[in-house]
């Protein structure tokens, strides 16, 4: 049987194509290396989840070679299993979009176009995208209604232009230490943003409300309320989903994608043959994909004839920090509201997106804060030494995990801004490595700016300042170049030139008719957000040209 | 199926196939790591706790699960052969036949190596897993270490166990 799309991966970017085809009638296959899991399947079982792993790939069987870039230009060659560096988010229908938090955010139109807006930085391939703002807000706004964001519209300075006046779901219910952020917030006069959520709060879509089980971000979501590429899209339409299925292999002649082929649980091969094929596997293993698919046409690999596949891997820049309250320093009533469980902390600062510094104008970028995961195990794991570094055991470490995890709690803040796009950051496909399958792993080769670095820094210190007003203690930050294996993309940026770029304005290969794709590889730049409304808003982009040209 | 039974032979015998301890290159004793594990768990969490939460046969599920890499179950067996090699250095006995003060100063001992404050880091995670993990997986005895911490598990709670 020939379908008329084929979609390999299915979450975030490969989800909105399927529900848009096959619910305009067309024959739609999805191809997942995961689980087909659903919400009776899932559970909040931290020993399974966050100790083993469950959900993604062994990295005895499937791992990445990073080659990590230093400061005299050599680079360390790492295994990561043998250094326990995972950059798998979640292997399973709907991919990772089931184990986000979903701290949503839009990109905001400067964005679009940072490099006629900033300049050019030393060392980064910073460009324009070839779409703006204005052509991604209908379905920024389409996301909100059909995968559910639920939120409350304020005004700030950088408040992006909205089609609608407020989030079609009202927000989320919060703990009470949200009074304590806005009171500090009033006092340094920065603006407090309730931060939108892929969470519904009401039921609605033909999916149960948040059920403020305490454990949203890596878990999958038993309700349904989380905004998932599975419980919004997959499950409300009639694509032919293939969990277990990974592919390993893309055929083509000199203009066209012919077929797929991939492998069964049991390591057996299948083809799959489409007139249309996407790509969505998340950003390393698409371009992964790519470059290991050669043949007489494409060399170099599908769709690398200019040799662009892989390049400008990006990350979300920035880093994370904390603050302690301890019960010590409150009011009994101020104590209850500090343990409250299951209310979310759902605020974010955005009011250095841009920012002047001694005459420079910078990009910068957002700041969500958030209470420490209600994980028991790693927070009691955390307390393993005392404050002086001292490894404590026995009744001495029982008191301090009783005391700490009992009579305190841990605010803590992520930052996100642009990780630059440079040469130095890169997947290719490495030529020693074989995974299970025996096919060449992705090796990352990486390198963060140090402007990323210096951008975060001035971030983390904005919220230090809050954390300090609401009087919290023990604050500490650490801004780095580490990559943060969720938020990936690039390495099939789009362009309107085919000599700098991978895919064209409407995701589809310079170089191949039928082929296109909609993960987070296609973006030049990432914006100062996580990306996952903006990888769904282009799918769904990308689904209605597909629609009129099919 | 051979290979399914060799394997299955290889996890329940890894911990309780004796494990020899050297002297100066002439061996001294041979103990289980599962002997001296029980006893080194109480030795870094009161032994009430370690109790309810069953941690010792914790241990022997962490040792069959397949998600525990090949390394740090190596890891966590010879650390046993290493513990008990100090602990004849300094006291001519393994490590079980010690006092309760003689015990806590070779923890002590090895906590400033590297080796060894990682070995006590890995038994200390492991244990909270037992106190704190899904009674589901035989532990946390009628969720007292939740109680303990005030802790309440999110839902819903496994049905059954990821190995």
């Amino acid at each position: 049987m020939k379908y008329d799309i084929c979609i390999v991966g299915s979450g975030a970017g490969g989800s909105p194509i399927a529900y848009e085809l096959s619910n305009a009638g067309y024959r739609v296959v999805v191809l997942e290396k995961g689980k087909n899991l659903t919400e009776k399947d899932v559970s909040k079982d931290e020993l399974a989840v966050s100790r083993r792993d469950m959900y993604t790939p062994d990295l005895k069987d499937e791992r990445h070679i990073i080659n990590d870039r230093e400061e005299d230009g050599s680079s360390i060659r790492y295994d990561g299993h043998e250094h326990s560096w995972s950059f798998w988010n979640g292997s399973m229908v709907g991919g990772s979009s089931n184990l986000m938090s979903g701290y949503f955010h839009r990109m905001k139109p400067n964005d679009f176009k940072l490099k006629s807006v900033f300049g050019e930085v030393k060392g980064a391939n910073i460009v324009d995208w070839c779409i703006s703002y204005e052509d991604l807000e209908p379905y920024y706004e389409k996301v909100e209604r059909v995968v559910g964001v639920s939120g409350e519209v304020v005004k700030h300075r950088f408040l992006e232009p909205r089609s609608t006046q407020n989030f079609p779901y009202p927000k989320l219910e919060e703990n009470s230490v949200t009074k304590w952020f806005d009171k500090a917030c009033r006092s340094l006069e920065f603006e407090s943003i309730p931060t939108p959520r892929a969470v519904l709060s009401v039921n609605a879509l033909d999916r149960n409300t948040c059920s403020y089980s305490n454990f949203c971000g890596s878990y999958a979501c038993a309700t349904g309320a989380k905004g998932s590429g599975r419980a919004a899209l997959l499950q409300k339409c009639n694509a032919k989903i293939i969990p277990d299925a990974f592919v390993y292999k893309l055929d083509s002649d000199a203009q066209k994608i012919t077929q797929v082929h991939y492998y069964d649980k049991a390591l057996k091969s299948h083809s799959i043959q489409a007139k249309i094929f996407v790509l969505a596997a998340q950003a390393i293993e698409t371009s992964r994909l790519l470059l290991n698919s050669k043949n007489e046409y494409f060399p170099n690999g599908m769709a690398n004839n200019n040799g662009e596949v892989g390049k400008n891997l990006i990350f979300s820049a920035g880093g994370s920090g904390q603050g302690r309250f301890r019960f010590e320093d409150l009011e009994s009533v101020k104590q209850k509201e500090l343990m409250q469980t299951g209310l979310f902390f759902n605020r974010s600062l955005q009011d250095w997106y841009e920012f002047n510094d001694e005459g420079t104008k910078y990009k910068g970028g957002t700041i969500d804060f958030l209470f420490e995961h209600a994980n028991v195990i790693s927070r009691a794991s955390r307390e393993f030494y005392n404050d002086e570094g001292k490894l404590l055991w026995g009744e001495a470490l029982q008191k301090r995990i009783h005391k700490q995890l009992t009579t305190s709690r841990v605010l803590t803040f992520e930052v996100f801004n642009d990780w630059l796009p440079t040469d130095e950051c890169f997947v290719s496909a490495d030529k020693k490595t074989k995974d299970k399958f025996g096919v060449p792993v992705g090796a990352i080769n990486l390198w963060g700016h140090p402007h990323d670095v210096k951008v975060g820094e001035h971030l983390a210190k904005k919220a230090v300042e809050v954390l300090e007003e609401m009087g919290a203690k023990e604050i500490s930050y650490n801004i780095s170049s580490a990559p943060p294996p969720n938020l990936v993309a690039g390495g099939c940026r789009f362009g309107e030139d085919s000599k700098n770029s991978v895919l064209d304005k409407n995701c589809k290969a310079h170089e191949l008719q039928n082929l296109y794709v909609t993960d987070a590889s296609f973006m030049p730049t990432g914006g100062s957000v996580p990306y996952t409304w903006t990888i769904y808003a282009n799918a769904f982009r990308v689904a209605d040209i597909i629609k009129k040209l099919i | 199926m051979t290979i399914k039974s060799r394997r299955t032979f290889f996890q329940t015998t890894f911990l309780s196939t004796l494990v020899m301890i050297t002297a100066n290159n002439t061996l001294f004793a041979s103990i289980t790591p599962l002997q001296t594990l029980a006893v080194v768990q109480e030795d870094l969490f009161p032994k009430e706790m370690i109790t309810k939460a069953n941690a010792y046969a914790y241990v022997s599920l962490v040792f069959k699960h397949s998600r525990v890499s090949a390394e740090d179950k190596q890891f966590l067996r010879n650390g046993t052969k290493w513990l008990n090699e100090e602990a004849v250095v300094k006291y001519n006995k393994v490590y079980t036949k010690l006092s309760s003060k003689e015990r806590q100063e070779i923890l002590e001992l090895i906590s400033n190596t590297s080796w060894g404050e990682s070995w006590i880091k890995t038994v200390l995670s492991y244990i909270m897993e037992a106190v704190l993990g899904d009674p589901l997986y035989g532990v946390n005895k009628d969720e007292f270490g939740w109680k303990w911490l005030h802790h309440s598990s999110g839902l819903p709670r496994p049905k059954e166990m990821y190995l």
